[in-house]
């Protein structure tokens, strides 16, 4: 059987380091791309370059951005009393749709998960230290997954950001919105249960 | 409950199998090497994912074939078609034809009791045999403690690789302490609860299938005394040694006891024999009392390890299946089928991975 060329093998082995691309996606991918306009390629590769290069992580809350600091750690409208904390610069985007945060954020950058090797040293929490002292800080949202390691982490900052006058929440968890009690499994509906609040 | 039809595909010596069942009893009859028991192996599968003799996919994979795939149609209080695929290179599993994402949606769909000769296990085998045993059981009734048991093996995992680190970072280690507590108390709780159940169920299964009037108890030996904070911290000193966590609901023992005398040190083979068919029959009664409709039974042969005594007491929870529309499967060779059943009984003869009905 004959081979590929090789700077196709190599753009195949290249693509397929990408999230999400497996073996036959990259080759698919790596065939459209050496069958197509030279002018176009060229134009995603710069296009690539230029994204890399224009974006960086915002020195003081971590998300993504074209400068640092990023427009939302810049933006005086917002309640710099008030700080979310995320687990990637992704989620910022999720709650920010919600259009019903008004305060600043941080990214953690991950979460403790010693399987994997991350350590609390890994994560941007000195960081977020060092914001509680030169920042008017009242109140820090923990934002993380319910899953163990999210669990975890959560509890594991909630003591190692213990300060006189600072307050530690957590976003509740429970019912999706909208929908049904039917629609909900046993775990989410005990924490909806633990979680619940008097009628106003 | 009753499984109405069975596809197989290149499942261990099935190149193709396409059979309706109807509920009752039904014997399958055959030589030895013929595939009786890979009949019940399918069935046991789809209910639990797993085999019950222990094995991985690859080797109910049929010889020389790529994977395998077996599926069915099960009937209780609505009809579900299950299907499932396995190859090494992936796994499919769908409900409904929906796939299915969270396992403890899935089981339930179909719920089986086997009896056969690795049953043993559960009386000579380690404690584990006898936790998992405990854990398919709330699993088949509680769909929120497979999860549960899940989030558990998950902290377990995180906390022993921490403690792996040459200098764990205590606070981290806390962190993932408490998850483990709270996910482990939550089990032991669970487990507290199904014990005292399922033990006088498993007294009177003892008793009418011996011949002896020992009293069988069952009893929850959580390794958790009492607190599991204060204890998880007591143990500190030894987990810096062995490097793992030493107490939780992974290391429970369920004690089985005859006459007050741990049954796996000082009863006899004929009694242990007896108290695995005894726990096998607690857990069918178990299964019928909540869900209020008889699980499948799956008996593998056991009959023919039993003397007619014992076989006799037996029968009245496999005819009670047959009254309430259960389903009984069977597998014997024409020497040893049980004549005493009656005439119910559904016959099949397998023959070189084929059924046919007699």
């Amino acid at each position: 059987m004959a081979s590929l060329p090789q700077p196709i093998a190599d753009l195949i082995g290249t693509l397929s380091r990408l999230p999400g691309i497996g073996p036959r996606s990259a080759e698919r991918l790596a065939l459209h791309l050496v069958q197509s306009d030279a002018s176009e390629v060229k134009q995603l590769a710069e296009t690539l370059v230029n994204a890399r290069e224009r974006v960086q992580t915002c020195s003081i809350c971590g998300s993504l951005t074209e400068q640092s600091p990023c427009t939302m750690c810049s933006d005086p409208r917002r309640d710099a009393a008030l700080i979310c904390l995320v687990e990637r610069p992704t989620d910022i985007i999720s709650i920010e749709k919600s259009g019903t945060f008004r305060g600043k954020y941080h990214v953690l950058g991950g979460k403790i998960s010693p399987l994997n090797g991350v350590d609390p040293e890994d994560l941007r929490i000195g960081e977020l230290e060092s914001r509680l002292t030169t920042e008017p800080i009242k109140e820090i949202v923990i934002a993380l997954g319910t899953d163990v390691e999210g669990d975890a982490t959560s509890n594991y900052l909630a003591k190692r950001l213990a300060r006189p006058g600072l307050r530690i929440t957590r976003i509740a968890h429970g019912l999706p919105a909208g929908s049904g009690l039917e629609f909900a499994d046993e775990l989410t509906l005990t924490h909806a249960l633990a979680g619940r609040r008097e009628m106003e | 409950m009753h499984l109405a039809h069975l596809r197989l595909r290149d499942f261990r010596n099935y190149p193709r199998l396409d059979v309706d069942f109807a509920p009752g009893f039904h014997v399958l009859l055959g030589d030895n090497a013929q595939g009786k028991t890979n009949i019940l192996e399918a069935i046991y599968l789809m209910a639990t994912l797993r085999s019950f003799r222990g094995v991985g996919g690859s080797q109910m994979v049929r010889h020389g074939q790529k994977g395998y795939f077996v599926g069915g149609k099960a009937v209780g209080q609505g009809e579900h078609e299950i299907k499932m695929y396995w190859s090494t290179a992936e796994r499919k599993l769908s409900l409904d034809n929906q796939p299915v994402r969270k396992l403890g949606d899935y089981f339930g769909a179909l719920r089986v009791v086997i009896f056969c000769t690795e049953d043993l296990q559960l009386v000579k085998g380690p404690s584990r045999a006898r936790r998992r045993f405990i854990d398919l059981l709330l699993s088949q009734t509680y769909p929120s403690y497979l999860p549960l048991l899940q989030r558990y093996a998950q902290a377990l995992r995180s906390r022993n690789a921490l403690l792996k680190q040459r200098t764990p970072d205590d606070a981290a280690l806390e962190s993932f302490s408490n998850e483990l507590v709270k996910l482990g108390n939550e089990i032991i709780r669970m487990r507290v609860e199904l014990i005292p159940k399922l033990s006088p169920l498993a007294r009177l299964a003892y008793r009418r299938i011996s011949n002896d009037a020992e009293e069988l108890r069952l009893e929850y030996q959580p390794s958790v005394k009492k607190d599991f904070v204060v204890e998880l911290a007591q143990s500190r000193r030894r987990e810096q040694t062995y490097r793992s966590t030493l107490i939780g609901p992974h290391r429970d023992e369920i004690l089985l006891q005859l006459n007050d005398r741990s049954a796996a040190q000082f009863g006899s083979e004929g009694q242990k024999r007896t108290l695995a068919i005894a726990l096998k029959m607690a857990q069918a009664e178990y299964l019928t009392g909540i869900h209020g409709s008889a699980p499948i039974l799956l008996i593998d042969d056991v009959m023919g390890e039993l003397d007619v005594k014992r076989r006799s007491g037996l029968l009245p929870l496999l005819e009670r299946a047959h009254h309430t529309r259960g389903q009984v499967f069977m597998t014997c060779t024409e020497e040893n089928w049980p004549r005493e059943l009656g005439r119910d009984l559904q016959r099949w003869e397998v023959k070189a991975g084929a059924l046919k009905k007699l």
